[in-house]
C-alpha cells in the first residue's frame, strides 16, 4: 500500500515538473509570438538531477524505511522540484548551485535510511550537539561572511562553499528541548526546575542571532520553544509568557533598535513609502497581483522585478507565475506534511519521537507560515527562508534532514503508540497550523483577486514598461490622421518615436524612467488597449500572454500643418498660442514654449525638472497668468462699461467660466478660487474659451482635443467633449461687442492686453472671426510671457489669417 | 499560436499539481476507511473482576472499556464501600493488547499477589491483587469471548 502510494504520487510529481520544464522551455517563444526563437534548454539539466536523485531517495526509502509515511517524501520532493525549477528561471547560476544541493540534501536522505540509529544518538548526545551547533553560530559572529557580499554575516565560508549554521541549530534545538522533555517529564519537576537548562540554552541561541540581527530565525526560535514546551508539557501558560515576551520585545524593538523599526512600519504603512523602505513588500504584492487566480505561468511572468526574488520572495515568484492556483496546491502541500507530520508524531511509540516529530513539524509550519505571511503582508518580513523551496543549501539540507528524522520515526509497523493522557496541545496545535495555512490562501487571494487591477495600475508597476517593449501602443494622429506620436522597432525592443516633437508640452511622452505625461498619460487606456477593445480581447490577451492587446489609435483636433506654422511664430519666445473652433471647442493649435524633444529624454531626461524654463509644463493649460485690461471687452459686453467694482468684476470671471476648470482629455491647472479678485490668474485656454463666446454668439464651448479613437469592431468612434458649453454672453452684446473689436481694413476682430504679475508683465492678444462669419467660426490667443504687443499681434494675425483661407 | 498551446500545457501543470493533492487525498481516504473496517472487527477487549470482602465474594463485574477506576468514591467505575480504600485507589487500562494495573497513589497502596505495585503491572487471568481490605480477582475473557457487534 505504502509502496504504491508513493511511487503513484512522484510519478504525478514527475509530470507536473516536466510540464513546468517544458512551460519554461517555450516560454521565449510565447513572448515573441512566435515559434521560430531561441527556446530555454539549459533548466533541463535541473530536471534530470532532481529525477535521478529523487528515484534514488526513493528506492532507499522503499528498502530500508518500508513502513514509513508514504505521503511526506513526495511532497518534499515536489515542492524541492518547484523551488529548484523556479530559482533556475529567476537566476540559472544560482539554479545550478540549488541542484547540487538538493543532489547533497537527497544523497543524506539516500544514506541516513541506513543508519536507523540516528535517532538514539542524537537523543544520547543532544547537549553534545546542541553546544557544537551553538558553537558554531557563534563563530559567525566573529568569522561570518555573506555569500552576497553585502548583508548580515550569517554564513561560515571557506573555497566557495558556504554554510549558515543558524538553519540546522533550529533542528538540533528541536532534538535536544525533545530529548530533554522526554527525559525530564515523567519525573514531575515543577515548571521552573523543569524548564531552566532549556530557558538557559535556548536563551542562549537567541541571543545569539540578536546579535547577528537575524531577528527572523531568532523569532522562529522562539516559536519552535513555544510549541515544544506546550505540546510537551500542555501547559497554556507557556503559549501566553511566549507571546507576551514576543509582544514586549517587539514594542521595545520598535523603539530601540532600528531594523526592527523599519520593518515594522514597512509593514504597517508600506504605501508611504513604497520606493524605500517597503519596496520589497509592494514589488511582492505586485507580483502577486499580476499573478492573478491562474497565474501568468512558468517563465512568463517578471517575478526578478521583487528583489531576492530567489529566497526570500519565492513565494511571491510562484505566485506571479502559477497564480491562486498553484500557491493553494502549495499551500495544500505543506498542509499535507505537516498533518502527516503531527500524525506521525500522535502515533510514535516513545515521547521522544513523538516531541521531535512534533517539534520537525512545528519548525516546517512556523517557517513557513512566517515568510509567506511576510510575502503577503500578512506578518512584518523577516529574512527566513521557505522550506523546500527557497534556494539556499543549508536550508535545503536541513529541510531534508528533518524529513529524514519523520521517515525514521514513522517507520513501525503497528506499534502501540506512547500513552496520551491529554490530546489537547495537539489539536490546537493543529488548528493553529490550518488556521494559518488559510489564512495565507486567503489573503494571497484578497492581493490577487479584490486588490489586483489596482496594484497594477500602479505607475511603480515595471510590468508596464515592460509590456511597452512587446505590445505595440496607439498611434496619436492629428485631425488628418498625420502621425504625431507612434511606437516603431522589433517585438521585444519597441520604442516610442515622436515625429512632431515640438507638440511635446501637449502630447507628452510615454517613457520606461521617466513615466508618461500629457496626453500619452491621459489618453494611456486606449493608447495600450485597455479602453475601447473588447472584453474578451483584453481578458484572452492577459491569460494568453500576461499583457493588454495591442494599443488603439486615438485622432486629435490638432491641426499639424497650423501647428507647425504656429511653433514657427512663437519660435524662442516664452508663452502659448491656441487656436480653436468656436463653436464646436476643437483645438486646432495649442503651442508652448520653450518645450523639449522628447525623443532625446534619454539625455536630457535627469535635467528637465530643474530646468529654469519650465519645458515640461503645457503653459496652455497649465500656466496662469493675470488678466488685468484684456477684460475690457468683455467688461463692455456684460455690464456695458470698461471699469468694473470688485462684485462686477467677480460677477463677469464667474460668468466666463474662469473659476471652473475647463473640462480637457488632458491635465489643466486648478482655478484660484481664493485668490483676490483683482489678482486672478487664468490659463490661455480659459481666455480662449471666453474669447469663443465673442464669435459664437456668447456660448462658451466645451473643449475637446481627443475626437475619435480607432476601434476594432466599430472603426473610429467619436470621443466626445467631457464638458459642457454654456451663455457666457447674452448673444445680442456678444455680437456687438465683436462688431465693434473689428480691425480696420481687417476681417476679424482682435483685442490685445496687457498684465503686470508679481515680477514680469505678460502680453495677451485675443482675436476671432465676426459674428456674421459664414465658415468655421475660430478664436486665436497669444499669450507672451514679456511685454510685447506688437509680436503677439503679429503672431496672432499670421495665425488667424492663414485658418481662416484654407 | 505557440501561447494557445502553453496556455494548455499551463492548465495541465494545474491539473497536475491538484491530481497529486487529489490521488493523496483518495488514498489517505481509503486508508481510513480501511482503518476504520479493522477497527470494527477487532475483539474489543473484556475483563470479569471479581470483589471479595473480608474473604466473601461480594459481586463480580463485566467490563468492556479500556479504563476501570476503582476507589471509594461513587463516581468510580468500580466504587467500593470500604473505609481503607482511597477515593481513587487503583486503575486498570487496556493498552498494548494487555491489561495493566496501576495504583493511583492510594494511602494504603496496591498489592497484586501479595506484592506492593510500584509500576504499572500486567495482569491475567487468576490473578489477584488487594487494595486496603478488599481483594479483587481476575478474569481477563480470552478469545472465545463474544465479538463485539460493529453496529
Amino acid at each position: 500500500m505504502n509502496r504504491v502510494t508513493q511511487s503513484n504520487l512522484l510519478k504525478i510529481a514527475a509530470v507536473f515538473l516536466v510540464l513546468q520544464t517544458l512551460i519554461m522551455t517555450l516560454s521565449p517563444g510565447v513572448r515573441a509570438r512566435t515559434w521560430e526563437t531561441d527556446y530555454r534548454w539549459s533548466q533541463w539539466v535541473a530536471l534530470a538531477i532532481w529525477g535521478f536523485f529523487t528515484w534514488r531517495a526513493h528506492g532507499a526509502i522503499l528498502k530500508r524505511l518500508p513502513d514509513a509515511d508514504p505521503y511526506l517524501f513526495p511532497a518534499a520532493a515536489l515542492l524541492s522540484g518547484w523551488g529548484l525549477l523556479t530559482v533556475w528561471r529567476l537566476d540559472s547560476t544560482f539554479g545550478a548551485r540549488q541542484a547540487i544541493w538538493l543532489g547533497i540534501s537527497m544523497l543524506v536522505l539516500y544514506l541516513g535510511t541506513r543508519l536507523p540509529t540516528t535517532l538514539d544518538s542524537l537523543r544520547k548526545y543532544k547537549y553534545l550537539l546542541l553546544t557544537a551547533g551553538l558553537m558554531l553560530t557563534g563563530l559567525t559572529l566573529f568569522f561570518g561572511t555573506n555569500p552576497l557580499g553585502y548583508g548580515p554575516r550569517l554564513w561560515l565560508g571557506c573555497c566557495g562553499v558556504f554554510f549558515q549554521p543558524s538553519e540546522p541549530l533550529k533542528l538540533l534545538l528541536v532534538a535536544y528541548l525533545a530529548a530533554y522533555l522526554a527525559d525530564r517529564l515523567p519525573i514531575r519537576l515543577g515548571a521552573l526546575p523543569l524548564l531552566y537548562p532549556t530557558l538557559l540554552l535556548s536563551g542562549i541561541a537567541i541571543l545569539l542571532l540578536y546579535f547577528q540581527r537575524d531577528l527572523g530565525t531568532a523569532s522562529i526560535f522562539l516559536a519552535l520553544y513555544t510549541s515544544i514546551i506546550y505540546l510537551a508539557t500542555q501547559r497554556r501558560r507557556a503559549v501566553l509568557v511566549s507571546v507576551g515576551f514576543l509582544v514586549f520585545v517587539g514594542v521595545a524593538g520598535y523603539y530601540f533598535v532600528d531594523i526592527v523599526r523599519a520593518r515594522i512600519d514597512s509593514w504597517l504603512n508600506p504605501w508611504d513609502d513604497p520606493s524605500g523602505g517597503s519596496y520589497q513588500i509592494i514589488q511582492s504584492l505586485m507580483a502577486i497581483a499580476n499573478g492573478g487566480l491562474e497565474g501568468r505561468g512558468p517563465g512568463l511572468g517578471s517575478p526578478a522585478l521583487v528583489p531576492v526574488a530567489i529566497s526570500d520572495f519565492i513565494f511571491a515568484a510562484i505566485a506571479e507565475e502559477t497564480g491562486l492556483m498553484g500557491t493553494v496546491g502549495l499551500i495544500a502541500l505543506f498542509g499535507l506534511i505537516l498533518s502527516r507530520g503531527l500524525r506521525i508524531a500522535l502515533r510514535a511509540p516513545n515521547l521522544f519521537r513523538r516531541f521531535f516529530a512534533a517539534g520537525i513539524s512545528a519548525y516546517i509550519g512556523i517557517q513557513a507560515l512566517l515568510i509567506m505571511g511576510g510575502n503577503l503582508r500578512l506578518l512584518p518580513l523577516t529574512g527566513v527562508t521557505l522550506p523546500f523551496i527557497s534556494y539556499g543549501g543549508s536550508s535545503l539540507l536541513t529541510s531534508f534532514i528533518a524529513l529524514l528524522f519523520l521517515l525514521l520515526i514513522s517507520n513501525h509497523l503497528d506499534e502501540e503508540p506512547a500513552p496520551l493522557p491529554r490530546p489537547r496541545p495537539y489539536l490546537a496545535f493543529g488548528v493553529f497550523l490550518s488556521l494559518g495555512l488559510f489564512t495565507a490562501a486567503l489573503t494571497n487571494g484578497w492581493w490577487a483577486i479584490v486588490r489586483g487591477p489596482d496594484l497594477l495600475m500602479r505607475t511603480d508597476n515595471s510590468r508596464r514598461v515592460i509590456e511597452d517593449n512587446y505590445v505595440i501602443r496607439g498611434m496619436l494622429l492629428d485631425r488628418a490622421n498625420i502621425i504625431i506620436n507612434s511606437t516603431e522597432g522589433e517585438t521585444g525592443s519597441y520604442t516610442r518615436i515622436y515625429k512632431y516633437p515640438d507638440l511635446a508640452s501637449v502630447a507628452g511622452y510615454n517613457h520606461p524612467v521617466y513615466g508618461q505625461a500629457g496626453l500619452e498619460s491621459s489618453l494611456d487606456e486606449y493608447l495600450r488597449g485597455l479602453k475601447g477593445n473588447p472584453a474578451s480581447a483584453i481578458w484572452w490577451n492577459h491569460l494568453l500572454y500576461g499583457m493588454s492587446p495591442e494599443g488603439l489609435d486615438v485622432r486629435l483636433s490638432i491641426d499639424l500643418y497650423l501647428q507647425y506654422r504656429t511653433d514657427q511664430l512663437m519660435l524662442d519666445h516664452h508663452g502659448a498660442a491656441i487656436l480653436l473652433n468656436a463653436a464646436s471647442g476643437e483645438i486646432f493649435v495649442m503651442s508652448s514654449h520653450p518645450t523639449f524633444n522628447p525623443n532625446q529624454l534619454n539625455e536630457i531626461g535627469p535635467k528637465l525638472n530643474q530646468d529654469p524654463n519650465k519645458p515640461l509644463i503645457n503653459r496652455a493649460v497649465q500656466g496662469l497668468y493675470p488678466i488685468d485690461s484684456l477684460v475690457n471687452p468683455f467688461a463692455i459686453a456684460i455690464h456695458d462699461k470698461e471699469t468694473l467694482d470688485e462684485d462686477e468684476l467677480k460677477n463677469t470671471y464667474e460668468a466666463l467660466g474662469f473659476y471652473r476648470a475647463p473640462q480637457l482629455r488632458i491635465q489643466v491647472a486648478e482655478p484660484l478660487l481664493n485668490a483676490e479678485v483683482k489678482d486672478l490668474h487664468v490659463s490661455p485656454l480659459q481666455v480662449a474659451l471666453a474669447s469663443a463666446a465673442l464669435s459664437n454668439h456668447g456660448t462658451v464651448p466645451a473643449p475637446r482635443i481627443a475626437t475619435a479613437v480607432n476601434t476594432p469592431e466599430e472603426g473610429w468612434i467619436v470621443l466626445p467633449a467631457l464638458g459642457t458649453s454654456f451663455t457666457g454672453i447674452q448673444a445680442s452684446a456678444a455680437d456687438e461687442t465683436a462688431e465693434s473689436l473689428i480691425v480696420d481694413g481687417e476681417s476679424y476682430w482682435a483685442h490685445t492686453g496687457s498684465a503686470k504679475g508679481a515680477d514680469s508683465t505678460v502680453t495677451w492678444f485675443i482675436a476671432g472671426t465676426p459674428p456674421n462669419w459664414q465658415a468655421t467660426p475660430m478664436v486665436v490667443v497669444v499669450l507672451l510671457e514679456e511685454d510685447n504687443a506688437r509680436l503677439a499681434e503679429w503672431i496672432g494675425r499670421e495665425l488667424l489669417v492663414d485658418a481662416m483661407n484654407p | 499560436m505557440i501561447a494557445t498551446v502553453v496556455l494548455a500545457l499551463r492548465f495541465a501543470l494545474a491539473i497536475a499539481l491538484y491530481a497529486f493533492l487529489g490521488w493523496a487525498l483518495f488514498t489517505l481516504l481509503q486508508e481510513l476507511k480501511q482503518q476504520g473496517n479493522k477497527l470494527s472487527t477487532q475483539k474489543k477487549p473484556s475483563i470479569t473482576i471479581f470483589v471479595n470482602i473480608e474473604k466473601k465474594r461480594e459481586s463480580q463485574r463485566y467490563f468492556t472499556q479500556t479504563e476501570i477506576i476503582i476507589g471509594r468514591d461513587t463516581h468510580c467505575d468500580l466504587s467500593v464501600m470500604d473505609e481503607t480504600l482511597s477515593a481513587h485507589h487503583a486503575r486498570i487500562t487496556y493498552h498494548h493488547g494487555q491489561w495493566w494495573l496501576e495504583d493511583l497513589n492510594s494511602r494504603n497502596g496496591t498489592f497484586l499477589n501479595r506484592e506492593k505495585l510500584n509500576t504499572p503491572a500486567v495482569i491475567i487471568t487468576g490473578d489477584q491483587f488487594k487494595c486496603g481490605n478488599t481483594l479483587f480477582d481476575i478474569r481477563v475473557d480470552t478469545d472465545d469471548a463474544v465479538p463485539e457487534n460493529s453496529t
